[in-house]
Formats: structure tokens, C-alpha cells, sequence
């Protein structure tokens, strides 16, 4: 991440060709006499003369240019412009640089004098070494009266959630639930009109895309439609609520959040054992309507909550979730473990809090008041925490696995001492030999990839200068963020046995400004296509300001005081008339209002939204009559042209599933590899599995036509729909097209429509027909 | 990889009863092409993927000192190093290339390039190129998209996310991968990260249906397929709003998706090419025949309009990439042999059609190689100074930039991080890298990502 800079000049170039020569005498391998007791430590050689010169502008109170020259590794870390020396190499030691070109120090300050530039020269020269082992860490910068202030403090989302009355209107006809109310407010006061109600086919239709990611069947809108009585409404939102589909629907969108994937990523994208628990763990829990808090306890802190209980070791998956670097040859743990715990942190901040606490790792936050102290301080709740994959299956099949594993793998070593041998030619086709072989190793026994503490090899948190792990600052214990509490908050004890309980307390208590909040926007942005906070990860002072501040503190309340129960909101929202309004193309309402307010945040009516991947992949499941509804289990490998196999670095971790019939299950139920994404996800804005989704695009471009009209998947659901249609329809055109359009679109097609099918259809294949159908814009977007 | 697949598609193209629905006219498309920030002198990239890093002391960057420590342990003043698997004991390694003066510039150049070297006077040698990880996974992410981790969009995404598209029937950003098969960061190096799923990049694929999705279905044909676009075109306008711009540019991304599928095999068919052009990138003939295909369908896409373009040497296992672990000789002179005159061939293709003044060429790997031997014959990867190559585009060839020290070890003079690289590709193509930005997780990205310098001695 450092960038050097070295300033090039013509002395810089002499000084190299000058100590170049002599190297081909060997004159220098002298001072390579690495441990002489003569040589020049920093402690006692360099820091002398630096204290009497440099600390100044560069020490205890000021950093100029970002630099400290305190210890050899802030010297090393450097500063605005790059590291201050590089061991062995005084002519390209910016320090020495700057002092021979008499930029530093300054002209009106103490200069150096001739013997004080040779001992650092000569210091830099024989390696730039320290006299002990470590450097004793720096004390902590008192940097927080700068940046966590009580103005700081007062940013609206660190406040307390406010009791808040709802609105008075005039129109208090329209209100139907609290939630009218706010929205009308802001409507009235602009003198806006709300939209009139969508019709109900169309409500039908957005009702079952947004809770369960799924199209009605024509009997159930017939039956809405033809439902007069008063509570035919509620009925079916609180009978969707109620079906398991709604968790299939709404897990896509927590795992999004936190970036779930089955696979490691980089270069090896080895497969976690069972990850998919946790997917079903999540669609489990808000099933089960389980209060949000002990759904954020459990994924942060289950391993400690119930030793005993397979749930919650299943939540705490949530700690494995980051893509993770493993490569071969020298092994660099304590920057792995790093990478590890920056993952770690970062997700907590973004997921949970609603805050880029991640952009502090380096530096203080550059736009909030969280301080790089803060930072680790996070990171100290997971200083314990360690990968423990927990066995599932019978000691027997563990035994088989692990015996028929190892016999499998001692052919590949053999193979490899042969592979190191070859060479050319050969060696390609003993290497894929030895891929051959890696198809053959048995399929992991149940598991489950989690977590455990590990309190034997806690790591140590330290603040790190720049990121860096060698470059330790002080060291930290577990804190929240500083402008969330008190500043005199004590740090948890190094020896605390809960530490990750302790942070799951704290996000979780019914006073926490941001959980609940953070949380209700979320649900409020998947009803909407936006949220309250357009900014779903981002609730600090530089993200987005609430469109309806009281309304989201009167949600937040209002989940906390329904025990933190999801479908309570859920209900607020999809029961108000707010929800029910006719739905628009964000650009087609061309009136003032729109002018003034181009994102409908004023909710004048509802906004259309494109259906994501997995929801048109999954319609097109359900209209076809092929889906296949199993809930849970293991993630479906569905095939893919071998060719996109051929761009994985380990081809045979893609092992479809041998019974055909999963491949028509829920795309939920698909695995998520990292490496290997199927293009029609992609091309319909998936995201990228790598970090945080708050929010997907929907973006419109060519490839998404070709697959609609190319693509394989699209082109067998559009057999299988018109083996449906002749199934159910006895051939009768007419019916045919009038059925099409119930089941794809969930209305009956008018005059026009109707008799451009039956024209088509009296020269044209059906399965064209069904095709075309797929291809309405009406099908991949609700009203 | 690229027999003609067109067919009888191609010469249907003109029939396209859909042409009349252009989807430049409307300003939604994020293809549409945008306003730069400043003049440019390129409009296309080809990017000569070496992958798994290509040794910078047997290529471009000679070091008689190296020869002379050979066996010895490296020399205390040349500093510390990190590598992936060579560990700190080990000796030098000379090299057993030759190099010799080329051009007017009188460039040296290693005998691995005879046809290269011919072009030196095209090429800027960047020999002071480094990057911050020395494994391949994190240095190609870093390489392609400025940051060490996946998910961050890739040059060619943000490239496209800045101009937009200059062909109405061509993806605009294509990687042409090598058939031997995937690299270590896998297919998430390619990718558009957190920028919209429109500027993806479109892997070609080896076989003959290079473009997924692009080719009809087995019975259907093309006729059939027409009438069935305009069935969709009719139903949709039957419940479109006047002025609803998102779905009337759905309805025009199906315009556009047929003329992918009708013209793109054309441009897809080396059978255009005379045998002289085939024979200039080595088509036809072993080692160089399937670079030679790429390298040419590369200027035959940039022809077209087509924005970015990489084209992938090596691929599967390390030795079939540049990754020359074992044996730096055995290695390097089959990929050079490969590579070398495809890469030249397209260099004065590109230079006789007056192509190479809007088409930047960028040469490289995501590392160099240790002058430390591995294993006795081999070198490991290296991250802190190594060489890349631009030429075109508005780039002054015939210099050398920077320098690495008497070894090899490290770039010492003018450094150039990729973010560098990065700025001077963004520069070329009038694009401000502090203007290219795109709000993720509460900060403005951008590809440079800590702020990248032009490459000022060679704009």
C-alpha cells in the first residue's frame, strides 16, 4: 500500500555508480558482519541526534508530512512521500536525502553536523538495525479530543432513538397505518398529492415478488381480485409472512449484506465445508420471526452463547464469510492473521452498525470521528477468535473420509514429485493428471466452518501505523467506538472469557442508536427500491441524511418494543396505503413534484423495480411448472458450458449435482462460489461476492437480452412452458395465450396482445411464443 | 478459437428489420459514449497479459553485475526482499541471454525477442515497474484493478465506465483468455467489481462459440428468431408509456443484441485476412498460431470500436504461464517463442494502418522475477522491480524509463507503482483518475486508488 517516491537527481545517480563499483571487489561484505558490537543501533546512535533535530516537526506533538521518526518502523512506514530509509541503502533513504540536499532540516532550525549525517549514513548502510529484538510500542496518540467531539457526538444517527408522536394531517382518510401518516405529512406540507391505489392485480403481483421472491399462480390473484371483504388485504400479506418462502426471499438479502459465499476466493477458492448452514440458518431465523437482536448475538458471539447448541455455532459461520488469501511457499501468518481480522472488523462495521469503521484500519477516519485507536478496539473483540471446523458426522464416516482422503492425496504427492521432474509438454499433461486425481478426493463429511476462541493464541491487538502489521503502535484492548460511549469507558480485560458476548450485547441493547435503525432501513429500502437512508451501510456524518428522520426513529422504536421482531415491521410497511399506491417508472412521471424530487423519496407513488437475477431465474422456474420447492440442504451445482469451468484454477471443485431435479430448486439453494459466478446471475447485477451489497443495480444492457433470448436456461424454461401450455391448455391457441399471460404476468392479455400471440402462433413454434413471453418487460418488472 | 463462426449469420446482418431503433439516441444506455475529461490520444487499449511474471533480467532489462555475483548470496547494500519461496540463503543467478542494441534508439533488447526487438523504437521500457505483493492471486488483482483483494472494478470496467462503447454491435470490453486455462486470481480479476453489471467484461472462450449467448439456439434459426424480436417489440410497445426512457432502452438493448449476434461473428472471422497478415502474427504455424489468432483478432476488434482488449499469454498450471519457478530458460524461450512475433506482428499491423496512434499496447505481468535462483535453475516471483512495456497511443517510444539497481532487485530510479500505469492509461484515453470516481461503501473509488503519477517522460 506504501507508495515510494524517491526523488531522482544527478547526485543520487553518482552516489549509485559509485558504490556500485566497488561491490564487484567485495569491499563491502565487511560490513555485512551482521551482530559486530561496534555496530550502530538506533536506540543508541540514531535516536540521540534525531531527538536533538527532528522530533520537533516529527515526534511527540507534530507529524509534518505524515512522518514520525520515533522508532525505526515509523521511519520505515515514512510518510506523506514514502519511507524515510531503506536499510542497506543510504543513497535511496529519502532521510538522507532531504538532509544532503539541505531541505532538512529547515534553514532556520539547528542543522546536522558533518559527524552526526555519517552516523546516520553509516547506520542506514549496515542495515538500519535496532539494538533488541522489538521496539517498544509508541503511546497512544491522544488524537481523540481532535476528531471525537460533542459536536461529533450530536450527528443525528448516534443519538438516541427518539420517542416520536406520528403527524398530524388533513388527509387523515388516507391514513392507515402510523406509517401514512409520516409520509403524508411530507406530502402535504409540499402540497404533493399521493398517487391513487394500484390496481389489484398489480398489488397481487408486488406483493408476492417482495415477500416471497415468487409470482402469484392465476387461481390466487383470481381469488384476490374477487375478494371483497374488507380484511382480503391483510389476509394475504399476513398468509405470506406466514409461508417459508418469505425467509427464501428476504435471506437473499441479509446474505448479500454480508457478502456470503460458500468459497474462499483468490487463488485457491477452496470450498468451506457446509457453509450453506448458515444460508439456512438465516432463512430459519427470520422464518421463525427470531428477534433481530438475538439474530445479531448468535452470528457474532454464538459460539460463546451456547456451547451446546448447532444453531448458533451455525451463526457464528458469519466470522468465515470473508474471502480468505492462502498461498503456498513462505508463510506469512501474522499478515494473514491480519487480513483475517480486517475482514472480520470491517464486515461488523458495515453489516451491523451501518458505518465505514473499515476506512480507519490505516489512519483516523478521514469523514467520521472514529479514530484508528477505535478501529482496533473493534478488532480486539475477535482478538481469540480462530477457524474451528466442527465435525458433524459419525467418528466412523470421519474416520473413512479422512482415510480415503489421505490415500487420494499421498497419489497426488507421488504424482507432484514426478510433476517437479518434468518439464514442457510433460509436465502439462502430469498436471492434469494430477487434476484428474483431485476429482476423485470423497466429498467432506458433515461439518460445520466455524469459530471458537482460542484464547492460548489471542492475537494481540495493536494499533498499527498505516495498516501495516509489523509497523505495532500500542496496544488495545476491546472498546465500542468512541463516539458511541462514554470517554471514559474502560477497555474489556485481555482475559475477558466472552469478549465477542460482550460486543453482541452491546449492539444489541434496546438504547443502541444504530442496530435498530440501520436494520428498519433496510426493510424499508426492500420494499421501496430505497431506502429511508439511501445509504444502507453508511449512517455516519457523510452519508446520506434521512429522508423522513421521525418516521425512521418511530420504526426503529417500534421493532425494539416489538421485541425485535422483523415481521412487525414488515407488517407497519405492507399494510399502510403508502405501499399500496400505483407504481411508476421512476423517470415516466413527468410533473413538477418529479422535478423536484427525480427519486420519488417523497414516496408520491410506488416506484417499479426490475426483478433481480435470482427472482426471474425463479419465476421463470415457477411459470414453466418445473421449480422444484425443496427447502434447505446442501447448495445445488447446476451445470455450466464447460468452457467457464475451464476459467476455474481448479476445474473439478465445480461437481454438479448428480440428481437433476435440484437443478430446478430456488436460486437461493445455488452455490455461491466466488471464483464462479453463473452469467445469468451476473448479467443481471448479482453482486460480486467479494464485500458488502447494501444495495444491487438494475442496470439494463445487451447481454441480459442475449441471455433472455440465447441463453441456455432461458430456451429449456421456454420448452418446458410450452410443454405446460399444451398440457393444460388441449392445444386451444386462444387458451393457450390467455393461460401464458396469467401464469407469466398474472393478467389476461388484452385485445391487442391477444390477437398478435394468436398471429404469431399460426406461423411460429410455440416454445418461440413462450419465449417471447419471458422476454416481456411486464415479466421482469412488478408493477 | 476463431474458425467462422458467423455462417450464414453474418450475411443476414444487413436484413436486420431493427436497425432503425438506434440505441445511441438514447442517453440512457450506459454504453452510450460519454464526455471525456480532457483531450485524448487513445481510444482503445490492448493489453498483452503476460501472466504469472515474465523475469525482467532475461527480457528488457540487462545486468552484467548479476552474471558476475552469479552463485553468490546477494550483497547486504542491495537491501531486503521478500519472496514467495526462495528463501534468504540463496545465490544469485546469472542469466544465459544475450542482448544486444536495436533500432535508433538503440534499446537493448535480450535474443528471447528477435521480432520485439525490431519494434523498439515504438516501445517505452518501463523497467522501473513494481507492485506491494509478490503471489500471483493479490499481484494480478492489484495489477488489474489497483487493489491487492478482489471485488474492485478492473482497468478494462473502468475504462468502458468512462467512455462508454464505440460499437453498437460489439461487446466493449473483451478478455481473450489462453486456452491452456485460468489464471490464479481466477475470474474476478476481469471483473466490473462494484461498478453496474453493464461494464462487464465478455471472456471470450476457446472452442468455437467465443461469446456466450451470441450464437442462436440448436433448431432455431434466424429467420425465426426475427420474427419472434419483433413479437417481443410489439407486445412491449403495447403497454409502453410515451416518455417511460427505461423501458424503451430495455426495448433497445434487444436491438443491440441482435446486431451482437449478427455482425460480431463477422468481425469474429480471421477469414478476412490476407495470408501475408496471417503470416505476419505467425498464424498458421507452431508456436505462435494460437497468440497469433488472439493478437490479430485483438486489432481486428479495436478496429471495430471495440474499447479494451486483453489478451492472455499463459493459463493452468504455473509452467505454462510465465511463472518459470524451475527453469527460467526452458520457460522463457517457449513463451517467447510463442509471443514474440504475434506481439510484433500486431505492433506493425496496428503501425501500418495508422491504428497504433489511437490504440495504446501494454505489455506485462503482475511481477517480475528474483535474481535469486529457485531450486538451481529457476527463479521465484518478485514484486519490487520489473518491466512493462507501452507503446501507441500517443506514447513516446524508443525510451527507457526508470531503472532498477545493479541487479535487478529493485526499482531505484523513477519507480512506477501499476497505479502509475494505471494514470497513464486513464490520461491516454483523456480520462482524470481523480475524476473517475464511483461512490462504494461510503468512499469515492477510483482506479489509482492512493493517487497514481503520469508517466510524464513518455506522454
Amino acid at each position: 500500500m506504501l507508495q515510494r517516491v524517491v526523488v531522482v537527481n544527478t547526485f543520487f545517480l553518482t552516489c549509485l555508480l559509485a558504490v556500485a563499483i566497488p561491490v564487484n571487489t567485495g569491499a563491502l561484505a565487511g560490513q555485512d558482519a551482521a551482530g559486530t558490537p561496534d555496530r550502530l543501533t538506533f536506540e543508541n546512535d540514531v535516536v540521540p541526534i534525531l531527538q536533538s533535530r527532528c522530533f520537533k516537526c516529527h515526534g511527540e506533538t507534530k507529524r509534518e508530512a505524515g512522518l514520525d521518526l520515533r522508532r525505526r518502523f515509523t521511519l520505515m512506514s515514512g510518510g506523506d512521500s514514502g519511507s524515510a530509509i531503506s536499510p542497506g541503502r543510504p543513497q535511496q533513504s529519502l532521510l538522507l536525502e532531504l538532509i544532503d540536499d539541505e531541505l532538512m532540516p529547515p534553514e532556520n532550525e539547528p542543522q546536522l553536523n558533518e559527524k552526526q549525517i555519517d552516523v546516520l549514513r553509516r547506520w542506514i548502510a549496515s542495515g538500519a538495525v535496532i539494538a533488541g529484538k522489538e521496539e517498544t510500542p509508541l503511546a497512544a496518540d491522544d488524537d481523540m479530543a481532535d476528531l471525537v467531539t460533542e459536536k461529533a457526538r450530536q450527528h443525528w444517527a448516534f443519538q438516541a432513538v427518539r420517542e416520536v408522536r406520528t403527524p398530524d394531517v388533513a388527509d387523515v382518510s388516507w391514513v392507515r397505518t402510523p406509517v401514512d401518516a409520516f409520509i403524508l405529512a411530507e406530502l402535504e406540507q409540499r402540497q404533493w398529492q399521493a398517487s391513487s391505489p394500484a390496481t389489484r392485480t398489480a398489488l397481487i403481483r408486488r406483493l408476492y415478488f417482495d415477500i416471497t421472491g415468487l409470482p402469484p399462480e392465476p387461481d390466487e390473484v383470481t381469488a384476490f381480485v374477487n375478494d371483497k371483504s374488507s380484511n382480503a388485504y391483510e389476509e394475504v400479506v399476513d398468509c405470506l409472512l406466514a409461508s417459508r418462502h418469505y425467509g427464501e426471499r428476504w435471506a437473499q438479502h441479509w446474505l448479500d449484506v454480508v457478502r456470503f459465499a460458500e468459497t474462499e476466493g483468490f487463488e485457491y477458492d477452496r470450498h468451506l465445508p457446509d457453509a450453506w448452514r448458515f444460508r439456512d440458518y438465516v432463512i430459519d431465523s427470520l422464518n421463525d420471526d427470531k428477534p433481530f437482536s438475538q439474530f445479531v448475538s448468535e452470528q457474532i458471539a454464538g459460539d460463546e452463547m451456547q456451547p451446546d447448541d448447532p444453531q448458533c455455532h451455525t451463526a457464528a459461520i458469519f466470522h468465515r464469510l470473508g474471502a480468505v488469501r492462502r498461498n503456498a511457499g513462505n508463510p506469512d501468518i501474522a499478515l494473514s492473521r491480519n487480513e483475517v481480522l480486517t475482514e472480520r472488523t470491517n464486515i461488523i462495521g458495515e453489516a451491523f452498525l451501518g458505518l465505514t469503521v473499515g476506512c480507519a484500519r490505516c489512519h483516523n477516519h478521514k469523514l467520521e470521528p472514529i479514530t484508528q485507536k477505535d478501529y482496533y478496539r473493534l478488532q480486539a473483540y475477535l482478538a481469540s477468535t480462530s477457524e474451528y471446523d466442527i465435525p458433524l458426522a459419525s467418528p466412523e464416516d470421519q474416520q473413512a473420509w479422512e482415510t480415503r482422503t489421505a490415500e487420494i492425496k499421498a497419489d497426488m504427492k507421488k504424482l507432484k514429485s514426478r510433476i517437479v521432474d518434468a518439464t514442457g509438454k510433460r509436465e502439462a499433461q502430469l498436471q492434469q493428471e494430477l487434476r484428474q486425481l483431485s476429482y476423485d478426493l470423497p466429498p467432506h463429511p458433515a461439518t460445520i466452518p466455524s469459530i471458537r476462541n482460542d484464547f492460548e493464541n489471542r492475537t494481540p491487538i495493536h494499533v498499527l501505523r498505516r495498516g501495516i502489521w509489523e509497523h505495532k503502535g500500542v496496544a488495545v484492548g476491546a472498546r465500542p467506538l468512541s463516539v458511541l460511549v462514554s470517554m471514559s469507558e474502560p477497555e474489556l480485560a485481555g482475559d475477558a472469557t466472552l469478549p465477542k458476548t460482550q460486543l453482541a450485547r452491546w449492539l444489541t441493547n434496546d438504547q443502541h442508536p444504530l442496530t435498530p435503525r440501520v436494520i428498519v432501513n433496510r426493510i424499508w429500502q426492500h420494499h421501496f427500491g430505497t431506502g429511508l437512508v439511501r445509504t444502507a451501510n453508511d449512517f455516519g456524518t457523510h452519508g446520506d441524511r434521512p429522508s423522513h428522520p421521525e418516521l425512521l426513529d418511530w420504526l426503529a422504536g417500534s421493532l425494539v418494543k416489538n421485541d425485535w421482531r422483523l415481521k412487525s415491521v414488515h407488517r407497519l410497511i405492507l399494510l399502510s396505503n403508502t405501499y399500496r399506491q400505483r407504481g411508476l417508472s421512476l423517470k415516466s412521471s413527468g410533473t413538477e413534484a418529479a422535478a423536484a424530487d427525480p427519486d420519488n423519496r417523497f414516496l408520491r407513488h410506488f416506484s417499479r423495480r426490475r426483478l433481480s437475477g435470482e427472482e426471474i431465474r425463479d419465476a421463470m422456474l415457477a411459470v414453466s411448472g418445473r421449480i422444484n420447492l425443496k427447502a434447505h440442504g446442501p447448495s445445488v451445482v447446476t451445470p455450466v458450458d464447460p468452457e467457464l469451468t475451464g476459467l476455474l484454477y481448479n476445474p473439478s471443485q465445480w461437481r454438479v449435482t448428480q440428481d437433476t431435479r435440484e437443478h430446478d430448486r430456488r436460486s437461493i439453494y445455488l452455490i455461491a462460489k466466488r471464483n464462479l459466478r453463473l452469467p445469468f446471475m451476473e448479467a443481471f447485477d448479482a453482486p460480486a461476492l467479494q464485500s458488502s451489497c447494501p444495495l444491487r443495480g438494475a442496470s439494463t444492457h445487451a447481454p441480459q437480452a442475449l441471455e433472455l433470448l440465447n441463453g441456455s436456461f432461458a430456451n429449456d424454461m421456454a420448452a418446458a412452458f410450452a410443454d405446460r401450455l399444451r398440457r393444460e391448455c388441449d392445444g386451444d391457441v386462444d387458451r393457450i395465450v390467455e393461460q401464458a399471460y396469467c401464469l407469466a404476468v398474472g393478467r389476461e392479455p388484452t385485445v391487442q396482445e391477444r390477437d398478435l400471440s394468436i398471429k404469431f402462433l399460426s406461423e411460429q413454434p410455440l416454445v418461440e411464443f413462450t419465449l417471447a413471453v419471458f422476454n416481456l418487460n411486464e415479466f421482469v418488472y412488478v408493477p | 478459437m476463431l474458425r467462422d463462426v458467423s455462417g450464414s449469420l453474418s450475411s443476414l446482418a444487413s436484413t436486420s428489420l431493427l436497425s432503425d431503433h438506434c440505441l445511441g439516441a438514447d442517453g440512457a444506455s450506459p454504453l452510450h459514449p460519454k464526455v471525456i475529461h480532457q483531450p485524448a490520444k487513445a481510444r482503445s487499449v490492448i493489453f498483452l497479459f503476460m501472466a504469472g511474471g515474465p523475469s525482467q533480467l532475461e527480457t528488457f532489462d540487462p545486468k552484467p553485475l548479476l552474471d558476475k555475483l552469479h552463485g553468490q548470496p546477494r550483497p547486504s547494500q542491495f537491501g531486503e526482499a521478500k519472496y514467495q519461496f526462495v528463501q534468504t540463503d540463496a545465490k544469485l543467478l546469472g542469466t544465459k541471454r544475450r542482448f544486444r542494441k536495436y533500432g535508433e534508439s538503440g534499446i537493448e533488447v535480450s535474443d528471447l525477442f528477435p521480432h520485439m526487438s525490431t519494434c523498439i523504437d515504438d516501445l517505452a521500457v518501463i523497467r522501473s515497474c513494481h507492485g506491494d505483493q509478490v503471489v500471483h492471486s493479490a499481484a494480478q488483482y492489484e495489477l488489474f484493478s489497483g487493489r491487492t483483494v478482489p471485488g474492485f472494478p478492473s482497468m478494462g470496467s473502468w475504462a468502458l465506465f468512462g467512455l462508454g462503447s464505440e460499437s453498437d454491435s460489439l461487446p466493449a470490453y473483451i478478455v481473450l483468455p489462453d486456452p491452456l486455462g485460468a489464471l490464479e486470481a481466477g475470474q474476478p480479476m476481469y471483473m466490473n467489481g462494484f461498478l453496474p453489471a453493464a461494464y462487464q467484461p465478455t471472456m471470450f472462450r476457446p472452442g468455437d462459440r467465443p461469446v456466450l449467448n451470441l450464437d442462436l439456439p440448436a433448431g432455431v434459426n434466424l429467420q425465426q428468431r426475427q420474427r419472434t424480436l419483433k413479437l417481443i417489440r410489439e407486445l412491449n410497445e403495447a403497454t409502453l408509456r410515451p416518455g417511460d426512457d427505461e423501458l424503451e432502452a430495455r426495448l433497445n438493448s434487444y436491438d443491440l443484441a441482435f446486431r451482437m449476434q449478427t455482425r460480431a461473428p463477422e468481425v469474429f472471422d480471421l477469414g478476412h485476412e490476407t495470408k501475408e497478415t496471417l503470416d505476419l502474427y505467425g498464424v498458421g504455424q507452431q508456436p505462435t498460431d494460437d497468440y497469433g489468432r488472439r493478437c490479430l483478432l485483438a486489432r481486428r476488434l479495436v478496429e471495430h470500436g471495440v474499447r479494451f482488449v486483453c489478451v492472455v499469454s499463459g493459463g493452468g498450471p504455473g509452467n505454462m504461464q510465465w511463472d518459470a519457478h524451475k527453469d527460467i530458460e526452458e520457460n522463457h524461450l517457449r513463451k517467447a517463442s510463442e509471443t514474440d512475433q504475434p506481439v510484433a506482428g500486431l505492433l506493425q499491423d496496428l503501425k501500418r494502418r495508422g491504428l497504433l496512434d489511437e490504440t495504446l499496447v501494454l505489455w506485462g505481468g503482475e511481477f517480475g522475477r528474483s535474481p535469486e535462483a529457485q531450486g538451481g535453475k529457476g527463479r521465484d516471483h518478485h514484486n519490487l522491480g520489473f518491466t512493462m512495456l507501452m507503446a501507441g497511443g500517443g506514447v513516446k517510444g524508443g525510451q527507457i524509463v526508470g531503472a532498477t539497481d545493479e541487479i535487478g532487485l529493485r526499482a531505484v530510479e523513477s519507480p512506477h507503482h501499476f497505479r502509475d500505469v494505471h494514470a497513464t492509461m486513464l490520461h491516454q484515453l483523456g480520462l482524470d483518475q481523480h475524476k473517475l470516481t464511483y461512490p462504494h461503501l461510503g468512499r469515492d473509488e477510483r482506479l489509482t486508488f492512493l493517487e497514481g503519477n503520469v508517466i510524464d517522460e513518455i506522454v
